[in-house]
């Protein structure tokens, strides 16, 4: 369970978070919506303690994670999965030694069991024949995909973090991912996407909270979330709108 | 708000700097790193610090033995050249180039970690950034440089021997019996002492710098360049504490 208790937080003079304050529950499917520069990844670093709140309280499963040090915060973020925006591979590691990192790191597995295992994570992620590759000679959605695997790979996470999971993506890999997202998550895992694509939201979240100028503007189911008057949110239900009506014309 | 944030970047480079060595002996001990960065600092290194070695040697030959043959000196040419060159610009030079091609290439690697949220996934993965990252590079300079410095230097003595010789017509035998007498363990020790705090320096500005980089790619080309710089400056004004100190040390008189 994660509580946000009237948490402030900003870059320099520039307040990003003001007063903000929501409760996740361990099984939720929350998409964090609003536009770039809102302060999404934001609050997925403040749940992880990379930042300290300026002011106020990150509560994780009860416990004060504010003024944890890094040793401590250690076994917090252990509970967590990220996938940070653009994946956040190891450039100058290839794609099986991005994944076995952290078996390495910890494990005590041998090469042989660790080759099996990532090989395990790149085939359900569907990227198995992209073991040998560096980074950079992924497309966008393999990135997506191994960055997925390597996060599965760190932990028995309880909770799923995706910052921007499918920004970038052209909409049949946005898709894939989008699956993949809903796939991990249906053994009752929670998770938590940060996206401004409103279309890739409604596909995986359940409930919808929306950043503007530091604050909740909005948060709420689906029924809400279509029914809301916020012009703010609106325009991102427009978008929706219009991407249903040229799926129906293409289809 | 200035002078505040400068104490509170110079604390940060302290801790850094600090820790980045203190951790050295606490385990994982990132052995593969640390051979990665010796091979890149040092080998990759070699050919660069050869050439402006062997030129800087020519060079000074060249301007010592035209200056002393007016005096009617021109004997002393490897006498002068070896001391300045294992004393002074030996370790300055070779500190030099390591800054603009390692300390600049560990700058931009950090930076863009940092941009691409590489350092944050390791925190998350529970790895000590610092452990990880700071320490193999201040250790891997602070043996690599030395190692360079001294190669540096008997590049450029060669240099300053093809010069001597073959240009200033002087007797090769006597050129190396001058050098031979001044490596002393006065003069060596005062060259094989900078390199090591020159290294650390290098790798702790640099590692700092590319840590603290902010505001996509022109805060990266930022932050490289004020690694190089500040390294720079920082070599030639420790150079000058360290040169001070030794000379009182070591006994000789100004």
């Amino acid at each position: 369970m994660i509580v946000f208790d009237k948490v402030w937080f900003s870059y320099g003079i520039h307040h990003v978070l003001k007063d903000i304050s929501f409760t996740v529950g361990e099984n939720e499917r929350i998409a964090i919506l609003g536009e770039s520069g809102e302060g999404k990844t934001t609050i997925l670093k403040l749940i992880l303690g990379l930042i300290r709140p300026d002011a106020g309280k990150i509560i994780i499963d009860g416990e004060d994670i504010t003024n944890k040090t890094e040793d401590e915060l250690r076994e917090v973020r252990m509970k967590f999965s990220i996938v940070f925006q653009e994946g956040a591979l190891f450039d100058s590691l290839n794609v099986k030694e991005n994944v076995a990192f952290c078996l390495r790191e910890y494990s005590k597995l041998s090469e042989d069991e660790i080759d099996h295992k990532v090989r395990e994570l790149l085939r359900i992620v569907g990227v198995e024949q992209a073991i040998e590759l560096m980074p950079d000679e992924l497309s966008g959605g393999m990135h997506r995909r191994v960055a997925i695997a390597r996060s599965l790979a760190a932990c028995k996470p309880k909770m799923f973090l995706y910052d921007e999971a499918t920004t970038g993506l052209d909409p049949v890999n946005a898709d894939i991912i989008c699956k993949l997202i809903l796939d991990l998550s249906k053994n009752g895992r929670g998770l938590i996407l940060v996206t401004h694509k409103i279309f890739d939201a409604v596909k995986i979240a359940e409930r919808f909270m929306f950043l503007k100028d530091g604050i909740i503007l909005f948060d709420g189911d689906k029924e809400e979330l279509v029914h809301s008057t916020v012009p703010d949110i609106q325009i991102y239900l427009n978008e929706v709108s219009f991407s249903g009506k040229a799926n129906k014309s293409g289809g | 708000m200035k002078i505040k944030e400068l104490i509170s970047e110079l604390q940060d480079f302290y801790l850094l700097s600090a820790r980045g060595l203190l951790v050295a002996v606490k385990k994982p001990f990132y052995l593969k790193d640390m051979i990665e960065q010796m091979d890149y600092a040092g080998a990759g290194s070699f050919v660069i610090i050869f050439l402006v070695s062997i030129f800087t040697g020519m060079a000074l030959s060249l301007q010592l033995s035209a200056e002393l043959s007016s005096l009617g000196l021109k004997m002393y040419t490897g006498k002068v050249v070896g001391i300045s060159i294992i004393r002074e610009i030996g370790p300055v030079t070779a500190a030099l180039v390591y800054a603009g091609r390692v300390g600049s290439g560990i700058a931009s690697e950090l930076g863009s970690m940092i941009l691409g949220h590489q350092i944050d996934s390791l925190r998350v993965f529970g790895v000590d950034p610092l452990k990880k990252l700071v320490t193999p590079r201040i250790l891997s300079s602070i043996i690599m440089l030395p190692v360079l410095t001294i190669i540096g230097d008997v590049v450029s003595l060669c240099g300053g021997y093809y010069i001597a010789v073959f240009v200033s017509h002087q007797s090769g035998t006597f050129y190396w019996s001058s050098i031979r007498d001044v490596l002393t363990f006065e003069n060596v020790f005062a060259g094989s002492v900078k390199p090591f705090i020159f290294g650390y320096l290098i790798a702790c500005i640099s590692c700092y710098m590319g840590l603290s980089t902010k505001g996509g790619s022109k805060g990266l080309r930022k932050s490289t360049t004020r690694a190089v710089v500040v390294s720079i400056v920082m070599i030639i004004v420790s150079d000058f504490i360290l040169t001070r100190i030794l000379l009182y040390v070591l006994g000789f008189s100004v």
